[in-house]
């Protein structure tokens, strides 16, 4: 369909309008009034929360087979209301009757194009010549605001936000920004917000283009600005309830509120709407914090204390103020885009796969979906939904598993997200996950780090109930013939002399790999040192065994360290032989250097307690 | 109970524990006595005077490698059962690997002489270095260890056929064929079907009738020379029905390349020139065809 209609020339230039409260009136800096609270205070009192439409409709920018498309899909009805193809380029926005997408178009800029909500069908299109650029759009029932950045006059860009009637593609208003570093806006009942300057968040009227209010974000930039029915947000790396308490942002504000999360989370709350290429469909819809917030005496609480992270296939709940570990959901495919309702984690795979989370519980209480389909977007106008539970409905994830799934998963993307899932699977409770840890470590394919990362876990859990996985890990000898790899012994080690003398029952086991040629001279370090630490009287004759095979070999003439472990643990453990033996040590001349030094320092330090003893 | 406590036990360790300097002095009466006492062997046995034992131990523990190095070779050649002693003892110590090699050697000559005991201590110090970190170290124990006459020699030699490393696995396999320890033959079968050719002529001494169909059709999964060394050599032993020989000598005619050649070829010279075997005129003739293919 052609353009319906072009209104680009039809503007209607109301500046002398838009520069009320002293903006225009200021010689010297348009942002005098940045930060008055009574100002922005009672911007936020005319934004009214819209009312609820009580649509559950998801859009789907879909690809494949059957080419460039948009799909509106109906949830509660579980089916697809309408396809148009189409070539959507950045975001679908919907409004009252009427959705707004991006397109490639004709012109060096691209075009917005308005839709009919029922139908798909085009009502207009606004094209984009070269020396405009688009940030951001946002739609209030049909009311469309537009921010753009204007290069008509090269040396002298200017920032734009314009009004449109959403149906039919004309300008009401069109107000001219102070800055031309501008980012794209959101719309909340009556109420226009666009970032500026990264610091600065200027408030419109969206009727008559009035400016409002100006907030002033003096510790964290401002980067976005989102509307929800909670009230109007802006922030980066946090969020600020726009109020009288964040009309100069400080973290202090009582108004503002960040999640503890983990470190492989990106901690962004929306996307940068001064970067135009963030509103696209791209992979941070796939890479995301969700969140709700619910607001009592003006301060705001993330929904149910908890915050959601959207990593590609996986689906998180965080305790917000501790970082606490809630759920975890493994969805087959990628999500390629994602929302929270407020009353449900609604997702939609690359596969058409449409699914809803329990938010408390991660369970899924909703599956639909567009069969064969591929999925590049989605946009969902969905607030609130939370369907009935019906047989698609799953028990919530078993978080063991879960984690245990996304260890296992031979996906290479997320080397962090894995490290995270080893961590907090070493958190939980029982046997079975010390059994797990040592499965992970044994694993041929887990990565070094993983493996670190495993280990630390399986130490620092001190599980004296595991002695017997203990035992049988360290049991399973390297074997070529069997296919079967050395034990990681060195962390087992470790684990075993973190428990101290309850392991003592493990020594015999320990005892065989000090005599194994695959024992690295690292894992026969960490034996050395939990032979001690358990106890073991009963291992002397193995590292005696040790000591005297490996004394003069140059492999150890270069690094003794597990030589003098060795040592070290024949001094605590043994009796007056094994000073004789480690004096001949010290003594002969073909022992590695640093064990004799080591050896006579040793010897020398604990002379009078052995003389003691010995009497 | 560890080699070097056993050893101290026994003063082998003390003896060796002598600083450097005091290496060269003489050797204290009850080590006289013990390798007196060690020297009566059997009728027969080549016999070491203590003295000259004695002489040997200490050159094993000179600090110059070559000397040491020199009596090793010297104590291994004697085919005395009281060489075995000092060698041991060089092992309870510890010493730089050449040395140690030289011992191992040694150890292993005195075994294919049937001269090394089956005492604790030589199967603990056998057996312990058959686990060094050294393939060269290991290889050289097991050689040795599978000249040991008992049974306690035989869990050692098992655990290396599972070794890294490919010649210390072959080493383990031909101490336990020669020892016919016939638990081996199924993980030397699954070393087979990984290709290992160092197991081909051990397996094919241990190998049961009902084995031969499994190797056979290890065809085209492993290189067909070494399914040909494998049947070649078994087809060799003297306890195989020569029908069953026919079927596996044609299973070897099958196979290409030079090894199955070579392997019809020693069958035919394995058997006695006046011996008319079945086997032998089939062996014949699947060479005749070889070369008519050629």
């Amino acid at each position: 369909m052609k353009a319906v209609r072009s209104c680009h020339d039809r503007a209607t230039i109301a500046l002398g309008a838009m520069l009320a409260l002293g903006l225009g009136a200021c010689a010297t800096s348009p942002f005098q009034r940045a930060g008055n609270a009574d100002d922005v205070a009672a911007a936020v009192a005319r934004s009214h929360p819209p009312a609820a439409s009580g649509r559950s409709l998801a859009f789907l920018v879909l690809a494949g087979a059957g080419g460039a498309r948009l799909a509106e899909y109906d949830l509660a009805a579980s089916r697809v209301v309408w396809t148009q193809p189409a070539d959507v380029t950045t975001r679908v926005e919907v409004g009252g009757s009427v959705l707004v997408h991006g397109s490639k178009g004709t012109t060096p800029n691209g075009e917005l194009v308005g839709r009919d909500l029922a139908t798909g069908a085009v009502l207009w299109q606004r094209p984009f010549p070269s020396s405009e650029h688009l940030y951001g759009y946002a739609l209030d029932g049909d009311a469309l605001f537009v921010v753009t950045r204007s290069t008509t006059t090269p040396n002298k860009p200017t920032g734009v936000l314009a009004a449109y009637d959403a149906r039919t593609g004309v300008v009401r208003w069109q107000a001219m920004l102070p800055s031309a570093r501008v980012a794209g806006p959101a719309v909340r009942g009556g109420v226009v917000a666009v970032p500026v300057e990264s610091q600065y968040v200027l408030l419109y009227d969206g009727v008559t283009g009035l400016a409002l209010g100006q907030v002033l974000s003096t510790e964290e930039a401002a980067t976005f600005v989102r509307a929800l029915p909670e009230g109007f947000f802006y922030g980066s790396r946090g969020l600020f309830l726009l109020g009288r308490d964040t009309a100069r942002g400080s973290r202090h504000a009582t108004g503002y509120l960040a999640a503890q999360l983990p470190a492989f989370v990106r901690p962004t709350y929306d996307t940068d709407r001064y970067r135009p290429e963030q509103n696209e469909y791209s992979a941070l819809d796939r890479n995301r914090v969700l969140w709700r917030v619910t607001i009592a005496d003006g301060r705001p609480q993330f929904r149910d204390g908890l915050a959601f992270v959207h990593d590609y296939r996986f689906f998180f709940a965080f305790d917000a103020a501790t970082a606490a570990l809630r759920w975890a959901y493994v969805s087959a495919e990628d999500a390629v885009a994602s929302t929270d309702t407020g009353r449900s984690i609604l997702f939609a795979s690359a596969t058409g796969e449409i699914v809803a989370l329990d938010p408390v519980t991660g369970a899924r209480i909703f599956q639909a979906g567009l069969p064969g389909e591929v999925v590049r977007g989605a946009t969902f106008d969905a607030e609130g939904f939370a369907p009935p539970v019906t047989a698609a409905a799953s028990t919530p994830p078993d978080l063991l598993g879960s984690l245990t799934e996304i260890i296992a998963d031979p996906d290479l993307r997320f080397p962090a997200l894995k490290l995270f899932a080893i961590e907090e699977l070493g958190r939980q409770p029982g046997r079975d996950v010390t059994a797990k840890l040592l499965q992970i470590l044994e694993t041929e394919k887990t990565s070094p780090l993983a493996i670190q990362k495993a280990g630390e876990m399986l130490v620092a859990r001190r599980d004296a109930g595991a002695l017997e996985l203990f035992t049988a890990a360290l049991r399973a000898h390297a074997d070529y013939s069997a296919k079967r790899p050395a034990p990681p012994v060195e962390i087992l080690a470790r684990a075993i002399g973190a428990l101290g003398p309850l392991a003592r029952a493990v020594a015999p086991d320990l005892d065989a790999h000090l005599r194994l040629p695959e024992t690295s001279p690292a894992a026969a370090t960490e034996i050395a040192k939990a032979l001690v630490q358990i106890g073991a009287g009963e291992s002397v004759p193995a590292l005696r065994d040790f000591l005297t095979m490996y004394r003069a070999d140059p492999g150890y003439e270069r690094d003794p360290t597990a030589l003098v472990a060795a040592a070290e643990a024949l001094l605590k453990l043994g009796g007056s032989t094994d000073r004789e033996l480690l004096l001949f040590l010290a003594e002969e001349p073909h022992t590695a250097a640093g064990l004799r030094a080591h050896v006579s320092r040793a010897l020398s330090e604990t002379a009078t307690a052995a003389k003691s003893a010995a009497k | 109970m560890g080699i070097v406590l056993a050893l101290v036990a026994a003063g082998g360790v003390a003896r060796a524990a002598v600083s450097p300097s005091q290496s060269g002095d003489a050797p204290h009466a009850a080590h006289k006595r013990k390798a007196a006492k060690a020297d009566r062997a059997a009728p027969g046995t080549p016999v070491l005077p203590a003295d000259r034992v004695e002489a040997l131990r200490l050159a094993l523990v000179s600090a110059d490698d070559g000397v040491a190095i020199e009596a090793a070779a010297t104590l291994g050649a004697s085919g005395a059962p009281a060489a075995a002693e000092p060698l041991c003892e060089v092992l309870a110590a510890g010493a730089a690997p050449a040395r140690l090699q030289a011992v191992l050697d040694a150890l292993g000559k005195l075994g294919e002489a049937h001269q090394l005991r089956a005492d604790q201590t030589t199967l603990d110090a056998l057996a312990l270095y058959s686990g060094h970190r050294a393939p060269d170290l290991r290889r050289r124990a097991i050689k040795a260890l599978g000249t040991v006459n008992d049974a306690r020699a035989t869990l050692p030699l098992l655990d290396r056929l599972g070794d890294a490393a490919s010649d210390v696995r072959a080493a383990a396999a031909e101490a336990l064929a020669a020892r016919h320890e016939a638990k081996a033959a199924h993980r030397m079968f699954a070393l087979l079907a990984m290709g290992d050719a160092g197991v081909a002529g051990p397996l094919a001494a241990l190998a049961t009738p009902d084995m031969v169909p499994r190797i056979a059709e290890l065809n085209g999964t492993i290189e067909d020379g070494i399914i040909a060394d494998a049947l070649g050599e078994y087809v060799k032993r003297p306890d195989v029905p020569d029908k069953l020989r026919i079927d596996v000598l044609r299973t070897i005619g099958g196979l290409s390349g030079a090894v199955a050649t070579t392997a019809l070829v020693d069958y035919v010279a394995s058997v006695p020139a006046k011996e008319e075997r079945a086997s032998k005129k089939e062996a014949q003739k699947l060479l005749d065809q070889r070369g008519a293919s050629q």
